[in-house]
């Protein structure tokens, strides 16, 4: 089924709008939905919420023989699949085009950054590593799922603490959270995702963030994954309006600027969470 | 793995002699292939991409037509010979889906849809060998085939792939290259000076992506000489055999013009 | 190997070609005004400026940005008084009330056939456009509806003549003619649709008893002659002969004379050399003084020669 299109009277509203810089939601053309951040119970579990777009981000480790072509390296895999409870349009089955670059852009980004360093995850070489599997769940589609996802999945990792292994001899002993504390992930550096809105009329300046309405009335979408040291792990503008290299660059660096704030942000609500898991811990 | 291989040494030459700014030898083949409307083979240095193109034609299923526009549908397949490494890839597999839907949205804003409504047009990209930049030479690809077929665009896509080797920026990349330094492709319309396309899949700093950005820009309306010389000659060798004809009929239809 | 950056001069490698660009833009607008004569026809390809919006108008192959009149295709630069259109080298066929096209039916529709006649959509064939048996020209009845298929099924090859345009541009066709209808007793050949000019007419009779249907779509048919007194004689107007689907007997002689007009056409089509009534004549009697096989037409040294014999002839 294909999206039912905007009617004609809020698309042209919502260009008007636009054109003088206004957005429906009261925001200035660059600004980005403030994210709400949620940790679960368990540890690598959040969710995350980008006004209504809603996606959960839950990771969990098991043990697992490696790849015979990198005996020393853990492995990691991301699941998405949007499914029709984020909206009516998605279908099970077959990917859409959107999904495939959801996806694709997570993997991107956390995967292929090397955000997690996967030699740390090796417990012996060639016959045990770590399997981390990162699960994302899209709950609400409000607009800028892939933001969304990518913030809740970094964060997921972040959040989550495997348990100590040791290896005696032979042996593989895994110590149960109650006597050793749980290891964080080694996190190299933690990518944000940034998307930006072009629309057909040039004369509109482009939107970061943009909510479902505006990004079915875009005329390409831009995609940038930087983390806080300013280098960029991915930028995809994959068709869509063509741009000046000068627009390009400026949103870069808007973009850098946001990255900063994010990341503030993202350690902030970390340190919050852990504080209060200490603080229950001596309560027990 | 590549960190044997020396990418650019101290003579400033990079591991096939080129110089970092140089680009491979471009090879362009207009001829017609079977019933295609427009076809092109393409090869940079030894990245060589098939493409043909059929239509604007009647859409196989309705639900893919648009009252106002033509659908432009993209299928790429990769031979499993074209690597080094001999893998067959699955129709569905989400890389080369992911591939063609960038070619997809590469092309839409550029070609005159609107000219052809409820209609579609196939591209039918076939990668025949793989060496460094296959997108750069899909896209590139793809626009002369279009052109060839005589449908409308906006302007010509030129894509370019670049690199930065610790601080030097570099074009046009191998397999080698690409394995070993951050890349990036661009695609740009060379007249207006925009960008189509960016995409970058390694972690760069902003300060060096700006400088490859703006190298690979330039060297685009490069490889838009080279291209836009390609068509012109086999366009005038079309014409040339097909040339009298057409005045001859002209010169009766419009006797009553003023030349 | 290609090159953009002036580096410091240093000697020139042997072994290859270095191309340099200096930074200098060739983009000077083209003149139109600069006249030499119509048999200066100038190329174009898309994205090239060509004038000014203010003096010019727009015509097909051609698009307005920022006040300036841009082409959309390659072609050939056509003005005609303040239209400039840009005429494609090659495209689809782009189909013009009165064309005359042959079109193969790809769908039986409730009241109307889906005709492929090579154009961007599928042409319509509605029932009340084809003759109807019983020869006076009579309204469809029910009858006609339920038995659309005796007349025109899938696959079926027919000529007829565009008859008008739907609003979103598709083409409706009709076969109200003796001379329209369904094909047999040939061959179909296909060419680039802009190798087929229009003409006085577009029926031929070669004297090696071929009728050839010269479609502007670029479909072309090949058949044997049949006689004119044979095609109009009856007013009676037989259903049976007209959507009958059994060829008629035809001798080896014809069948080798068809195959060789249909060996010819192919030739000169992949020489993108554009098809016309004299040249199909003697392209023919050039094969027949050669004395050649038919199927050493599809040599193609020989396909070089019939072309440089045919074209010096002009």
């Amino acid at each position: 089924m294909r999206p039912p299109s905007p009617s004609i009277p809020e698309k042209e509203f919502t260009y008007g709008a636009l054109k003088q810089n206004i957005r429906l939601d009261g925001r200035i053309p660059l600004e980005m939905r403030s994210p709400t951040i949620t940790f679960g119970p368990e540890l690598g579990w959040v969710e995350c919420a980008l006004g209504k777009t809603r996606v959960i981000a839950y990771v969990e480790g098991k043990m697992v023989k490696p790849t015979p072509e990198r005996p020393f390296e853990g492995i990691i895999t991301i699941h998405s699949e949007i499914s029709p409870m984020a909206s009516s349009e998605y279908e099970t089955g077959r990917p859409s085009e959107e999904e495939v670059t959801i996806t694709r852009m997570l993997d991107k980004a956390i995967k292929r950054s090397d955000a997690v360093d996967k030699e740390s995850l090796c417990i012996s070489a060639g016959q045990r590593v770590w399997h981390i599997r990162l699960t994302v769940h899209f709950l609400t589609d409000g607009g800028n799922m892939l933001d969304c996802a990518c913030l809740a999945g970094i964060i997921a990792l972040r959040h989550f603490r495997r348990p100590e292994v040791e290896v005696i001899g032979e042996d593989e002993v895994i110590h149960s959270p109650l006597e050793r504390a749980p290891v964080p992930l080694a996190i190299h550096h933690s990518p944000y995702c940034f998307t930006f809105a072009f629309f057909p009329d040039s004369e509109t300046s482009p939107v970061l963030d943009p909510s479902q309405l505006e990004q079915r009335l875009s005329a390409g979408l831009m995609s940038i994954a930087l983390n806080a040291q300013k280098e960029i792990c991915v930028l995809q503008k994959l068709g869509g309006v063509p741009q000046d290299t000068d627009e390009i660059l400026r949103l870069v660096k808007v973009a850098v600027a946001q990255a900063k704030d994010l990341s503030d942000l993202v350690d902030a609500k970390l340190r919050e969470d852990w504080e209060w898991r200490r603080s229950k811990v001596e309560v027990i | 793995m590549g960190s044997r291989i020396e990418i650019l040494n101290e003579a400033g030459f990079r591991s096939d002699g080129r110089r970092q700014h140089e680009l491979r030898d471009l090879n362009i083949d207009l001829s017609r292939h079977g019933e295609a409307d427009g076809s092109a083979l393409i090869s940079h240095g030894l990245t060589q991409v098939l493409v043909s193109v059929h239509g604007p034609r009647e859409a196989k299923m309705r639900s893919h037509t648009f009252h106002d526009r033509a659908n432009i549908n993209v299928e790429v397949t990769v031979a499993s010979f074209s690597t080094g490494e001999r893998r067959k890839r699955l129709r569905g597999d989400k890389r080369i889906l992911e591939f063609a839907a960038t070619i997809k949205a590469t092309f839409e804003p550029v070609i005159r849809t609107s000219l052809y409504p409820r209609s579609q047009i196939d591209i039918y990209i076939q990668v025949l060998q793989q060496d460094g930049g296959t997108l750069q030479t899909c896209i590139n690809g793809t626009t002369l085939a279009l052109i060839n077929a005589g449908i409308p665009m906006t302007d010509f896509v030129c894509a370019i792939s670049g690199g930065v080797h610790s601080t030097s920026p570099m074009l046009d990349l191998t397999t080698l290259e690409e394995n070993d330094i951050p890349h990036v492709t661009v695609a740009v319309m060379p007249k207006a000076k925009k960008v189509v396309l960016v995409t970058m899949e390694t972690r760069l700093h902003v300060d060096r992506f700006e400088e490859i950005l703006n190298l690979a820009r330039d060297a685009g309306s490069i490889l838009h000489r080279e291209m836009k010389e390609a068509v012109l000659n086999r366009s005038i060798s079309l014409v040339s055999t097909a040339g009298p004809a057409q005045l001859r009929e002209k010169g009766e239809d419009d006797m009553n013009v003023d030349y | 190997m290609i090159s953009f950056t002036s580096f410091p001069t240093q000697p020139e490698d042997a072994y290859r070609t270095v191309r340099r660009y200096n930074d200098d833009e060739d983009d000077a607008m083209m003149d139109l005004d600069d006249e030499n004569g119509p048999s200066s026809s100038k190329l174009t390809c898309p994205g090239e400026t060509l004038t000014s919006s203010h003096d010019y108008m727009r015509g097909h192959g051609t698009y307005v940005d920022n006040d300036e009149v841009i082409a959309s295709v390659t072609g050939t630069i056509e003005r005609v008084n303040r239209l400039v259109t840009v005429r494609p080298v090659n495209s689809r066929y782009n189909p013009e009330i009165g064309d005359l096209v042959v079109g193969r039916i790809a769908e039986v529709q409730p009241r109307r056939w889906k005709v492929d006649a090579n154009s961007r959509q599928d042409a319509i064939l509605m029932l009340s456009s084809v003759n109807l048996p019983g020869g006076v020209q009579r309204r469809k009845l029910e009858s006609d509806e339920l038995q659309m298929r005796t007349f025109f099924e899938e696959g079926d090859l027919l000529v007829a003549e565009v008859q008008a345009f739907f609003a979103d541009g598709a083409m409706s066709l009709h076969t109200r003619s003796l001379k329209y209808g369904k094909l047999r007793n040939g061959q179909l050949v296909i060419v680039p649709p802009v190798l087929v000019r229009r003409l006085k007419s577009h029926f031929l009779t070669l004297p090696c008893n071929v009728d050839i249907i010269l479609a502007l779509n670029g479909y072309i048919w090949v058949s044997k002659h049949i006689k004119q007194i044979e095609q109009e004689g009856e007013l009676g107007f037989d259903a049976e002969a007209v959507y009958s689907n059994q060829n008629d007997r035809i001798d080896s002689s014809t069948r080798s004379a068809i195959a060789r007009v249909a060996n010819i056409i192919q030739i000169l089509a992949s020489h993108f050399i554009p098809l016309t009534d004299t040249l199909l004549l003697e392209a023919y009697e050039w094969t027949m003084e050669q004395d050649s096989d038919v199927k050493t037409l599809l040599q193609e040294d020989y396909g070089d020669a019939l072309v440089a014999a045919v074209v010096s002839k002009e």
